[in-house]
C-alpha cells in the first residue's frame, strides 16, 4: 500500500503531469461557472420559464420573436448603442489627450494621474449616491452653480434626452482615468531614441505625436478601445444606481432591462437570457472585427 | 532658442489650468459627499447648498445604523471580497505557474480555452449562472455569492506573465535538493512574485468590494446584503434620508480609500498590464 502511494506521488511529481493538476481547479471553476452558463444560456433562451425547470416549456423561437416586438426592448437596445456610441469616443479621446500630456514622470503629472484614476475605488453605489444628491433638482450643489452662472433651474436627472447625456458624462467620470493610465503605460513603452532622432530632425511635440507615438501605441489603443465598446454594451451598475432607466425609460439599458424582466417583476428567465443573446451577438460581431484587424496589423 | 523655451513654458499654463479644472471635477463629487456624511440633515437639504460643513455632527452615522443592518453589511462585504480573493490567489497562480514554467500535451490548446473564457461577457450568463447556482443549493448563501468568482482567465494570464520571468536554475536546483514540485512553486517561486500577489489582491478585494451586480442577483435575505448593493437597494426605495446614505456611502468609501492611498502603484499596474496585448 505504501509502495503504491509512493509511485502515485512519483507519478503527479513529474512536470509534465503535474501541470494538469496544477490547471484542474481553475479549470473546472472555469468550466462550471463559465462555460456551462454560456451553453445552457441558448438552451435558456428557448424557454417559457420562471426560476425553476420543472414548469419550464419549449418555445422555439418565441422569445426572440416576443423582443423583436417588444417596445422597451427595441428602445434599450436603441439606448445601450447610443450610449456606446457617444460614450466611447468621449473617453478615448479625453483619454489619448490627457495620456500625451502626462506621459513623463514627475511629481506634478504622478498627482493629476491619481486624481484622474481616483474613481476606480468608488462603487457604482457611491457614485450613484454622490451625483444623484450633486445633481439633486432642489439642493444640488451642481443645480445651483449652474442656476447662479445663468442656465436656470436645471433637472438633470429628469429630463428625458438630458438625463441619458448625464449618465453618459457620470460613465467618463468614472472610466477615462483608467484609460489614461493604460495608455500612458503604452506610450512609456515607445523607445525614447525615436523622439531623439524626431528632434534632431526638428520634428514638433505635435508632429511627432502623430507619426511616432500614435503609431507605436496603436496595439493597446485598439485593444482598449474594443474593450470599452464592451464594456459600455454591458452598462448596468451605473444606469442602476443613478436614474434606474427613468425617466420614461429614456436611460434603460438593454442588461438593465434584462435584469428587470428576470429578477425584478415577473422572473421571466427564458425572455431575459434571449434578449441577452442579442448582446452576445452584438459583442461576438466585435470580437471578431477586433481579431481580424490584430491579425492583419501584426502581418 | 530662449524665445522657444518661454513658448513652451507659455503653452504649459493653459494646460496646467485645465489639468486643475479636471481635478476640480473629479474631486468635487466625492469630497462633497464625504464632507456632507458629517452634516447635519437640517444642512443637507439647506438651499443654498453648502461646500464645507458649517458644523460636524455623527449623527448620520448613528442613523444609518437605525436605517440599516450596516455592520452585517459591512461583514458580508468583507467575506466576499476576502473570502473570494483567498482561494483565487492559490488557483489563479497555480494554474499560472503551470502555463508559465511547463511543458505538457495540448498546453497551448488548453491556454486558448482558457483565454477565449475571458470573452464570455458576464452580463449574458448571469441568468443561466443564477440558474445553476440556485440549482446547487447556494442560492442566497455565501458559497454562491464567492465560488463562481474565484477562478478567472484574467488573473490566470497576468499570473502566468509574473512567473514567466524568473530564471530556469531556480527551479533545477530546487528539484536536485529533492523538493516536490509543489513545493517548488509555493516555497520558491510563489514567494518572487510578491508584487504580482499584491496586484492581485488589491484589484481582487476592491473589485468584489465594489461589486454590484452578482450580489444583487444571488442574494435576497437583508442579512445577505453586501455594502455596494445593500446600500443601493437603501437608496434605490427612493429614500429622502440623504445623511444615512451619505454616511452608509462614506463607510463603504474609505476602506478602499485608503487602500488607493497606500496601494496606488498596484492599481495602476494591475490596470496598466489589463490594457496591454501581449
Amino acid at each position: 500500500m505504501d509502495k503504491k502511494n509512493k509511485s502515485i506521488r512519483s507519478y503527479w511529481n513529474k512536470p509534465s503531469h503535474a501541470a494538469y493538476l496544477f490547471i484542474m481547479p481553475a479549470a473546472v471553476l472555469l468550466l462550471v461557472f463559465n462555460v456551462i452558463p454560456l451553453i445552457a444560456s441558448f438552451y435558456v433562451s428557448t424557454l417559457d420559464m420562471g426560476i425553476s425547470f420543472e414548469s419550464a416549456k419549449f418555445i422555439g423561437m418565441g422569445n426572440f420573436i416576443e423582443a423583436l416586438g417588444d417596445y422597451r426592448f427595441r428602445n434599450s437596445l436603441k439606448v445601450t448603442i447610443l450610449f456606446t456610441v457617444i460614450e466611447v469616443p468621449i473617453q478615448m479621446v479625453l483619454g489619448l489627450v490627457m495620456s500625451a500630456l502626462l506621459t513623463k514622470n514627475t511629481f506634478t503629472n504622478k498627482l493629476f494621474r491619481s486624481i484622474y484614476f481616483l474613481p476606480i475605488v468608488c462603487s457604482a453605489t457611491a457614485i450613484g449616491i454622490m451625483f444623484q444628491i450633486i445633481l439633486h433638482s432642489n439642493v444640488g450643489l451642481v443645480t445651483y452653480w449652474v442656476k447662479m452662472l445663468g442656465f436656470g433651474k436645471v433637472n438633470f436627472l429628469n429630463t428625458p434626452g438630458l438625463t441619458l447625456i448625464v449618465v453618459i458624462f457620470v460613465s467618463v467620470w468614472r472610466t477615462f482615468g483608467i484609460s489614461t493610465i493604460i495608455l500612458i503605460s503604452a506610450m512609456q513603452n515607445v523607445p525614447s531614441d525615436y523622439y531623439e532622432a524626431a528632434d534632431i530632425d526638428g520634428a514638433g511635440k505635435i508632429r511627432q505625436f502623430f507619426s511616432i507615438t500614435l503609431p507605436s501605441i496603436m496595439p493597446s489603443f485598439w485593444f482598449l478601445l474594443m474593450t470599452r465598446i464592451i464594456g459600455s454594451l454591458q452598462v448596468f451598475d451605473l444606469v442602476f444606481t443613478l436614474t434606474d432607466g427613468g425617466p420614461n425609460f429614456t436611460t434603460e439599458t438593454l442588461v438593465t432591462y434584462v435584469y428587470n424582466k428576470a429578477f425584478d417583476v415577473g422572473n421571466r428567465m427564458g425572455y431575459a437570457t434571449a434578449m441577452s443573446e442579442f448582446l452576445f451577438l452584438i459583442i461576438m460581431i466585435i470580437t471578431v472585427i477586433q481579431y481580424i484587424v490584430m491579425v492583419k496589423t501584426e502581418d | 532658442m530662449k524665445s522657444k523655451q518661454l513658448r513652451t513654458r507659455l503653452i504649459r499654463v493653459p494646460i496646467i489650468v485645465i489639468f486643475c479644472i479636471l481635478a476640480f471635477v473629479m474631486l468635487v463629487p466625492i469630497v462633497w459627499m464625504l464632507f456632507s456624511a458629517f452634516k447635519p440633515d437640517s444642512e443637507i437639504i439647506k438651499y443654498p447648498p453648502t461646500f464645507f460643513p458649517s458644523s460636524f455632527t455623527l449623527k448620520n452615522f448613528t442613523k444609518c445604523m437605525q436605517r440599516i443592518d450596516i455592520f452585517v453589511y459591512l461583514k458580508n462585504s468583507v467575506i466576499y471580497a476576502v473570502g473570494a480573493t483567498l482561494p483565487s490567489l492559490f488557483i489563479n497562480t497555480l494554474a499560472g505557474y503551470a502555463f508559465a514554467r511547463y511543458e505538457f500535451k495540448g498546453k497551448n490548446v488548453i491556454f486558448m480555452i482558457f483565454l477565449a473564457t475571458m470573452m464570455i461577457p458576464f452580463q449574458v450568463i448571469m441568468i443561466p449562472l443564477f440558474l445553476e447556482v440556485h440549482m446547487m443549493g447556494m442560492y442566497d448563501n455565501y458559497w454562491g455569492l464567492i465560488i463562481p468568482k474565484i477562478a478567472s482567465a484574467y488573473w490566470i494570464f497576468m499570473m502566468r506573465s509574473a512567473f514567466a520571468g524568473l530564471p530556469r536554475e531556480l527551479e533545477e536546483a530546487a528539484r536536485i535538493d529533492g523538493l516536490s514540485e509543489f513545493g517548488i512553486y509555493s516555497r520558491i517561486m510563489l514567494p518572487l512574485i510578491k508584487p504580482a500577489l499584491v496586484t492581485l489582491i488589491i484589484l481582487s478585494v476592491n473589485g468584489n468590494w465594489n461589486d454590484l451586480l452578482w450580489p444583487l442577483i444571488i442574494t435576497s435575505d437583508s442579512q445577505m446584503r453586501t455594502l455596494a448593493n445593500g446600500l443601493a437597494l437603501f437608496v434605490g426605495a427612493r429614500t429622502i434620508e440623504y445623511g444615512a446614505a451619505f454616511a452608509g456611502a462614506a463607510i463603504s468609501l474609505i476602506p478602499m480609500l485608503i487602500m488607493y492611498v497606500f496601494g496606488q502603484k498596484y492599481f495602476v499596474e494591475g490596470q496598466a498590464t489589463s490594457g496591454l496585448k501581449g
